[in-house]
């Protein structure tokens, strides 16, 4: 991808990640802040000494660190959409984010109050001070310089956890870098993407070390000690104008970013999609067809395939594209959803590939053939070389056959791998089947390399624009699907992927 | 520097007479604790400002309780100066953060300035002090071993703070902390940080803050322990100054008897969480067998032959220039050696302190000891190996001529 392509990716990431890290921090601090003060009054010997709060904070507070984040982001769905109406979005994905940052920053915090001199406690004690005074006046003001370190430490973890913001539609710099780098080959926007991010956390540290050196330096500390006093002005001053910079300009930004995100307009059709090729069918659409059409798209990308549909069915979102048949039809069966096709679009043909083998003859007995692992590809490649006389299945195998149902394997030996992964293992393999968005990242041409391709026609893996049940007659629907079945999205998909991703117009067939 | 300081910052070593000392460390007193008198309250010249009923704190940790305060009776006259001295762990810190509720006495009482306050600490488990303790602290002075200023503040904003808590403007405030730097001398550093101060200047602001609240009552809790003696003695002065210009009563803690003969009006010794003695200084230093005596003036000096009797006896005020020595040998006819002298002042009076040796057993020098005591002198017959140490009659005469009040070590 060239630089023109990418800095729009890089610019959209880098505000969600700023947008979403910086609201999830604000919260994680105002939370976590009086949750670390208050396991410290609460523990023992402590102002407030009360052992059963301390222990119940205590718990929730190592049981919120222990969560891995991504379980945290699938169990808060409920939560999430109670606080914000949708579980799906930017905004949605600082719930998750702000609280798994709080429990971290909360014992950030508690060991930052600890540190301070329990002599200074009693001091303000002796003077007449209360609790209040002790924790704004004293504890606080003398643990600044570790919260500031703490702070600097939960918004880089927060940048983190924001990667896999992409899960539920979140986008940022970091599923930028898994949708684009790792699952599309773009190694050039992995590259840009990951540049970006350690940019950012440098600089985020840099900004976080230099304010608690500026702090240190200001209260005469060490460093302060040793610089001329013009010196330790100057650097006062620098830190000042620094951090009153930040608090100003970074609350401010967030604020109008999350209100231009906010805009939630009815007339606009939000669509549930996956990043490729869906998502930028619909960016082909949105940008040259739906204007004509009085069409508004609001197009939200999920790297995942379970949240799109819950997301349909419960109205945050009014379509989706992303998914086939087989695929929606085990789901509504499984979840009880009632989502519908309304028109297909394109397909992803598997295709069997060789850089070894330059016919399907050469696959002798002992060579060996890469195969997806996910139930829907695997039992479709099966099925691929089943039809094209490489192994035998038993009869009436399903749409999900697995290595078990294979009658004769011809003596191949099979490895089974993530679908993102196959092509990858290409060189290691004899052959391997493949989807075609990944193939064609890879650099293969499915027209050209591939030994055995699927059929488009009549092939019940096209992806389709999918509602809720009812929704079918939308004229906003009817539009859409119009466009999606057009000329030009033809020749789109047929310019851009080259083969493979194949048009496969019409409508779903039952 | 006032006239007097010179002479309150006097070096122990310091000697205005021609008398010879010898200065070795003395020890812990190895007296029989029969030689003690019996106990008796202290007398109530002036207002007590600070006094702890039958005080006790029992530390209860998961596998033992520690006894810091055994039933301590303490008195503290307005405008004195009192001095707490014992070794390290005797339970000195318990009862000067018991005097202002720092610490939850286990029973008995405290009372300031007339207040009970032991009656104002909250009930049960609950640590949080309630509004009348904490305004009751609010006019007691704390000022601590090591400073416990805030690195976060300047010099002027620790001073403001206790004055945020009383509540005063803004404006008030900064009148009033610049004053307070003022009254210490630290006027200059008012926005500097606590870290680009000296250990004596450190110590210095948190004076002033301390005496922010207009206290009646400072509170010091080894103050100048973390001071080398040069500062020490500076600071020492400047609590000096402030008990005489603002009539301030001050309870220090230490475990250096220099602080007490610097400073102290009166002293207790603690030990093991009880006092063992406690009385004004003079009234101390006139008291046989007070360790405490013994401690602030340590006079040394070996016996010359065995068979001989060792006295220590001190001067006060009028008698240190009365020639008794000279007397006694001449109404006597007895040959007297000094082992041992020092002369010194304590509290502002001159004391003088002599160790002597006379021929013959204790038996053989009743009669000139007997003299001795009634030239108004303290006359102690010293434990020194060698010396036969017999029991000294108990007579009135031995009673110092203020309180003082000499327990029975504790056990
Ligand atoms: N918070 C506490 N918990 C348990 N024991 C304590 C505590 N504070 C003091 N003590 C114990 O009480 C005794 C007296 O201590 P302290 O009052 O600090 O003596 P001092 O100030 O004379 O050195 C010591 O044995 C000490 O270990
Ligand atoms: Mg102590």
């Amino acid at each position: 991808m060239s630089w023109s392509e990418i800095q729009p990716l890089l610019s959209q990431g880098f505000l969600d990640t700023l947008y979403m890290v910086g609201w999830s921090t604000l919260i994680a601090v105002l939370i976590g802040l009086p949750l670390g003060v208050l396991l410290v009054l609460t523990d023992r010997g402590g102002l407030l000494g009360n052992a059963p709060v301390n222990k119940v904070v205590g718990a929730i507070v190592n049981i919120g660190r222990s969560l891995p984040f991504i379980i945290l982001l699938i169990a808060l769905i409920p939560f999430t959409r109670f606080l914000v109406g949708s579980f799906i979005g930017p905004t949605a994905a600082i719930v998750p984010l702000a609280i798994g940052a709080i429990p971290f920053f909360a014992r950030l915090v508690e060991s930052a109050v600890r540190e301070v001199d329990k002599g200074l406690v009693e001091a303000v004690q002796a003077m007449g001070g209360g609790t209040p005074t002790v924790v704004f006046k004293a504890l606080l003001p003398q643990a600044l310089p570790s919260l500031v370190a703490g702070l600097t430490t939960t918004v880089i973890v927060l940048i983190g956890y924001s990667a896999m913001a992409g899960t539920v539609g979140g986008g940022g710099l970091g599923s930028v870098a898994v949708q684009y780098g790792y699952q599309r080959f773009e190694t050039s926007v992995m590259i840009a993407t990951v540049v970006a991010l350690i940019v950012i956390v440098t600089a985020v540290q840099l900004v976080g070390d230099a304010v608690v050196r500026g702090v240190a330096a200001h209260r005469g500390g060490a460093a302060g000690g040793a610089a001329g006093a013009s010196g330790r002005l100057a650097r006062l001053g620098r830190g000042r104008t620094v951090a009153v910079t930040a608090a100003v300009v970074v609350p401010l930004a967030l604020i109008g970013y999350g209100l231009g995100t906010g805009g939630d307009d009815k007339q606009t059709l939000k669509v549930a999609a996956s990043p490729t090729p869906h998502a930028e069918i619909l960016e082909y659409v949105e940008k040259n067809l739906a204007k004509k059409e009085g069409l508004k798209l609001d197009i939200r990308k999920f790297n995942d395939y379970v949240v799109p549909n819950t997301a349909t069915e419960s109205g945050e979102v009014d379509a989706n594209f992303f998914q086939h048949k087989p695929y929606l039809d085990d789901f509504n069966e499984k979840k009880n959803t009632h989502i519908e096709p309304v028109v297909n679009v394109e397909l992803e043909p598997l295709a069997l590939y060789s850089k070894k083998a330059g016919d399907l003859k050469d696959l002798t007995a002992g060579k060996t053939v890469a195969v997806p692992n996910d139930s829907t590809n695997e039992g479709r490649a099966l099925h691929l070389l089943a039809d094209n006389g490489v192994i035998e299945l038993k009869s009436g195998a399903g749409a999900e056959a697995t290595l078990g149902d294979v009658t004769d394997d011809k003596g191949l030996n099979f490895k089974e791998l993530e679908a993102a992964s196959v092509p990858r293992a290409l060189d290691d393999v004899d052959a391997a089947v493949i989807n075609g968005n990944y193939a064609v990242d890879t650099g293969l041409n499915p027209s050209k390399d591939a030994l055995a391709a699927e059929k488009v026609k009549g092939n019940p893996y096209a992806n389709f624009l999918a509602v809720k049940d009812g929704n079918q007659d939308d004229p906003r629907i009817k539009k859409l699907a119009k466009l999606l079945n057009s000329d030009e999205v033809k020749h789109f998909i047929e310019n851009k992927y080259k083969g493979g991703i194949a048009p496969a117009f019409g409508p779903v067939g039952s | 520097m006032r006239p007097g300081a010179a002479a309150t910052a006097r070096h122990l070593g310091e000697l205005q007479h021609a008398t010879e000392r010898t200065a070795p460390s003395c020890a812990l007193s190895a007296r029989p604790a029969w030689a003690y008198g019996s106990p008796h309250t202290p007398t109530n010249n002036g207002n007590t400002v600070i006094t702890t009923q039958d005080l006790t704190k029992v530390y209860r940790t998961r596998d033992r309780e520690v006894t810091a305060l055994d039933g301590v009776n303490l008195h503290v006259r307005e405008g004195e100066v009192f001095g707490v001295v014992g070794q390290s762990g005797a339970g000195k810190s318990s009862l000067i953060r018991c005097v202002n509720l720092l610490e939850r006495p286990t029973s008995g009482t405290v009372t300031v300035d007339g207040q009970d306050l032991t009656a104002l600490a909250g009930k049960g488990n609950d640590k949080r002090a309630g509004r009348e303790l904490r305004a009751a602290r609010g006019r007691i002075g704390m000022v601590f071993q090591h400073f416990n200023l805030l690195s976060s503040r300047t010099v002027l904003g620790n001073v403001e703070l206790p004055l945020e808590i009383l509540g005063h403007s803004g404006q008030e405030r900064t009148r009033k902390a610049r004053e307070l730097l003022d009254l210490v001398g630290l006027a200059d550093k008012a926005n500097t940080h606590p870290a680009q101060l000296s250990g004596g200047q450190k110590q210095r602001v948190g004076i002033a803050r301390a005496l922010a609240g207009d206290p009646k009552v400072l509170l010091s809790d080894e103050a100048t322990s973390a001071l080398d003696p040069e500062t020490t003695r500076s600071v020492l002065q400047l609590l000096r100054d402030l008990n005489k210009q603002l009539g301030l009563t001050v309870l220090l803690i230490t475990h250096e008897m220099e602080v007490v003969k610097a400073v102290c009006d009166s002293a207790a010794l603690m030990k093991n969480g009880r006092f063992t003695e406690s009385g004004t200084v003079p009234g101390l230093l006139a008291t046989p067998g007070s360790e405490l005596a013994r401690e602030l003036f340590p006079v040394g000096g070996v016996p010359s032959a065995p068979g001989r009797t060792v006295v220590d006896v001190t001067f006060h005020g009028e008698t240190t220039t009365e020639p008794v020595i000279s007397k006694l040998s001449r109404t006597y006819n007895v040959d007297i050696s000094i082992l041992g002298a020092a002369m010194d002042t304590v509290a502002g009076k001159q004391v003088g302190r002599m160790r002597i040796e006379l021929p013959g057993s204790f038996e053989d020098n009743v009669v000139p000891i007997g003299f001795l005591r009634e030239q108004g002198l303290t006359v102690d017959v010293a434990a020194v190996a060698g010396s036969p140490g017999l029991p000294v009659p108990d007579d009135g005469g031995r009673r110092g001529p203020e309180d003082v009040r000499v327990e029975e070590g504790a056990k």
